[in-house]
């Protein structure tokens, strides 16, 4: 028997043996900049795909004719050097920079421009909402090899601040991997870019690796070598790798995280407002809700100070804009808890006795919106209505939204702007247009739509932010939303990340030309 | 046993022709439109309805599903209506790290496992049955995911000995083979770096897979074993003057071999259908993660083709099962 035990113990001492091996030096002397970040980048075609993590992908390996940086954010020069534009507002030309350079070495010409202008705009996906219906194809011309020029439909006042997003494909490479499908399966998983990064090792679900192209035309620009998005599911795993020095930038980290990473020796907290809006949409056209004076009451029964309390580091919103963009009024009067007032709006509405039962949808694993949903279950038992609290996933969300039918009568949304402009939110979430999908699933406001479209084409800076004004008094008294709270933006950072400048829109999509390591 | 082995075989092909259909069928019946999901953010119903063409979503139930058959046939898994990537090639990524994964949690649990269950039931009631028998229960009672942070805060936050997540380190090339599985292409390369980094990250990862198959394992053998001792066999082999050593691994490991490979059998596909917690908590690469990544957004490809890899699979391992049984027990042997 003697043997038996001597085999336990030899199969223990092997178990054990691996802890002994040694341990990996994290990226020493080499400088490379690692990324945590819970979203993954499966598809690298830039008119296609969406979200914070491809558009990371999208600034780094490709370019656009401008940029937008800082806060508030501005557009600076990208592929264009400079531009002009008519005093209608519906001329621009844009003098492309005369050394720009695809990653194969191919001038960056303004055919090339305008052949990706016209893959975006026919293949309908990722970015094309926001030029649709304000240029179309042939709106688009190469004045000459390092000049285009678009004409508008009608003025867009925001035009400028879309175009960051739309990014300049190589049509060489494309056509030369057209397929049948205009090059998605192609650029699916390859570059053709300009960008000052081009992809390394692509493991889907791990990580994506990205090099530094050597001489290439950008100028300036900090030490980065390359850098990694690496995928982390956790957000305490990103904290965690921030502070074992793993990783150099967490992308998404909690309330709890940036609390525990105060005292953290080398880490940098990045808490920053940015231009994400969390509001309790309301179905507006059918149940008890369509009644604008119960909309009201429930508006002022709710806590407001309790959301705030549950966000972490945030700000209550200002009626239906982001605080800080252009054409937001922050003297607005505003919904605040008042429960004389929710009584007496209660009482002008049909339903002054309560007595019926609403429900509300929330996404699931969202501990805030959980929160902020017992406080809405709160102020209803206020006014003697019960409220049914409903955990739903990302598609059943967006299926409830087709129409008012399906639609429950609170429903949870977070909405970030694309770009820096009141168009975005205002366009996406109150036009009528927009009737269906999750941003504004039913509400529909004449008035409002001609003050969003007119302010859409307004060229006059004063006069736009009027009709702004007007705009947001006139959401705010129809109470479509329970307007919420802009949670902040926040990152962790080494401190030996450097030349860091947050911007308020898709400040999670890094910029990596301007970084260096120290 | 080849004919068994064959006919067992042929089987599996209307077994996963039902499946394939009830899956089919169950991810269209939830509710929820993936679509206008998939179409992103700001896509106007003309461009939902265009995306629901494109990926034939618009025809009826009947003709998607045979599409879907015939594109089997043919090596066509179908595309993810989210990612637009083929659902073969990414069950072809994913795979070898779960693989991986779930092979090393069994090799732990049945190397460690059935000798402490031999060695439990010859010292019944001694030092070593209880010892194991307190593991077992922790081993059978903590949450996998929970053990995995447990490990992660001693000997990564504490002890700062083994690497926090991962399947190999971030700014190290993996080694490339025709396994996929790090450990095994890089010892066929003779790497051994690799092979210290790739074991060092399997280690945690594996371990918190391995507790709970490895006390059922060692409860299993104990219990079986216990079982044998006490058959007439084994008094007459004592009888006859045979060293126990001998009665023990000649005849009784044997005997009690059966019921725990069942055990064993159920284990491995029960595994790899649970990976998914502690590749979540380790950030391993593996499919688990990419189920439920399909399963939440209701990508109804990947969905159907991670079950069906996962019946595969775990049909497999039973026929080896039953096929092993015979090894062991000449008497439920196959003709």
């Amino acid at each position: 028997m003697k043997m038996t035990r001597r085999t336990f113990m030899g199969s223990a001492v092997s178990a054990a043996a691996i802890a002994s091996m040694p341990l990996e030096t994290f990226a020493a002397g080499r400088k490379i900049l690692v990324m945590a970040s819970s979203v993954d980048i499966p598809n690298f075609d830039p008119h296609v795909a969406t979200g914070y993590a491809p558009a990371m992908l999208f600034r780094n390996t490709y370019d656009a004719l401008v940029r937008v940086v800082g806060t508030p954010p501005k557009v600076a020069a990208g592929l264009a050097a400079s531009w002009t534009v008519s005093d209608d507002q519906k001329h621009y030309e844009f003098k492309l920079d005369p050394t720009a350079k695809f990653q194969d070495g191919s001038p960056v010409t303004a055919d090339a421009v305008v052949y990706s202008f016209k893959r975006i705009i026919k293949l309908k996906r990722g970015p094309s909402w926001m030029i649709a219906g304000i240029v179309d194809a042939d709106g688009i011309k190469a004045v000459d090899k390092e000049t285009v020029a678009f004409d508008l439909k009608a003025p867009f006042a925001p035009f400028l601040q879309v175009l960051p997003w739309m990014f300049v494909v190589n049509p060489a490479l494309v056509e030369a991997n057209i397929g049948s499908d205009d090059g998605q399966a192609y650029l699916m998983k390859n570059t053709a870019g300009s960008g000052p990064f081009k992809m390394g090792r692509v493991a889907p679900g791990n990580l994506y690796e990205f090099l530094r192209v050597q001489n290439d035309w950008h100028k300036g620009g900090g030490n980065l070598e390359g850098a990694i998005w690496k995928i982390v599911r956790e957000a305490s795993t990103e904290r965690m790798m921030l502070t074992r020095n793993e990783a150099h930038i967490a992308i998404e980290l909690y309330a709890e995280d940036m609390e525990a990473l105060k005292e953290a020796p080398g880490v940098v907290r990045v808490i920053e407002p940015e231009y994400r809006t969390f509001s309790i949409k309301m179905n507006t056209v059918k149940g008890p809700l369509a009644d604008k004076n119960l909309r009201k009451a429930i508006s002022y029964a709710y806590n407001y100070q309790g959301m705030l309390d549950a966000a972490g580091p945030a700000d209550l919103m200002i009626g239906p804009l982001p605080t800080g963009i252009f054409g937001h009024d922050p003297k607005l009067s505003v919904y605040r808890q008042d429960m004389a007032k929710a009584k007496e709006y209660l009482a002008k509405s049909q339903y002054k006795d309560g007595g019926f039962k609403l429900t509300a949808l929330y996404a699931t694993g969202y501990e805030n919106q959980r929160r902020w949903c017992l406080l809405l279950l709160e102020a209803l038992k206020s006014l003697n209505i019960e409220l049914d609290i409903r955990p739903a996933t990302w598609p059943d969300t967006v299926a409830s939204a087709q129409s008012p039918d399906t639609m429950p009568n609170f429903f949870c949304i977070f909405q970030t702007a694309n770009y820096a402009d009141p168009d975005n939110i205002a366009f996406a979430a109150y036009h009528s247009s927009r009737n269906g999908q999750w941003q504004n699933p039913v509400y529909k406001n004449p008035e409002v739509d001609r003050l969003i479209e007119a302010a859409r084409i307004e060229t006059d800076q004063t006069k736009r932010a009027e009709l702004y004004k007007t705009f947001q008094e006139l959401v705010i008294d129809d109470a479509p939303d329970l307007f919420g709270v802009l949670e902040k933006r926040k990152l962790g950072m080494r401190d030996s990340v450097k030349n860091y400048v947050f911007t308020p829109v898709a400040a999670n999509s890094i910029e990596l030309l301007p970084l260096s390591l120290t | 046993m080849l004919f068994y082995a064959v006919r067992r075989l042929v089987l599996l092909v209307p077994m996963l022709i039902g499946l394939t259909m009830l899956v089919f069928v169950i991810a269209r019946l939830l509710p929820g439109d993936p679509v206008a999901l998939a179409a992103g953010p700001n896509a106007t119903p003309d461009v939902i309805e265009s995306v629901r063409h494109e990926f034939g979503l618009d025809r009826s139930l009947p003709m998607q599903y045979w599409t879907y058959l015939t594109g089997l046939l043919h090596g066509d898994w179908g595309v993810s209506i989210f990612t637009r990537r083929p659902v073969f090639e990414d069950i072809m990524t994913f795979l070898p790290a779960t693989l991986e994964l779930v092979a090393a949690a069994m090799l732990i649990a049945i190397v460690v496992g059935i000798p402490l269950g031999l060695a439990a039931a010859v010292y019944r009631n001694g030092f070593i049955d209880y010892l194991t028998r307190t593991v077992a229960l922790g081993g059978i009672a903590m949450p996998r995911f929970f053990l995995g942070l447990i490990l992660q805060l001693l000997f990564v936050s504490w002890l700062d000995i083994l690497p926090l997540s991962g399947r190999f380190p971030l700014i190290e090339i993996p080694p490339e083979g025709p396994t996929g599985f790090y450990t095994i292409d890089s010892i066929l390369a003779g790497d051994w770096y690799s092979l210290s980094l790739a074991l060092q990250h399997l280690a945690l990862p594996a371990f918190a897979m391995s507790l709970s198959p490895l006390a059922t394992i060692m409860r299993m053998m104990r219990a079986s074993t216990i079982e044998v001792l006490q058959q007439d066999f084994v008094m007459t082999e004592r009888a006859l003057g045979i060293s126990n050593g001998k009665i023990l691994f000649k005849y009784v490991l044997k005997n009690a071999m059966t019921s725990t490979l069942t055990v064993i059998g159920l284990y491995v596909s029960w595994l790899l259908g649970g990976t998914v917690l502690v590749e979540t908590v380790f950030d391993w690469p593996g499919l688990g993660l990419y189920a439920t990544q399909a399963i939440l957004s209701q990508d109804f490809m990947p969905v159907i083709g991670v079950t069906l890899v996962i019946a595969v699979i775990y049909l497999l391992s039973m026929l080896v099962v039953d096929l092993l049984y015979g090894v062991f027990n000449p008497r439920v042997r196959y003709a």
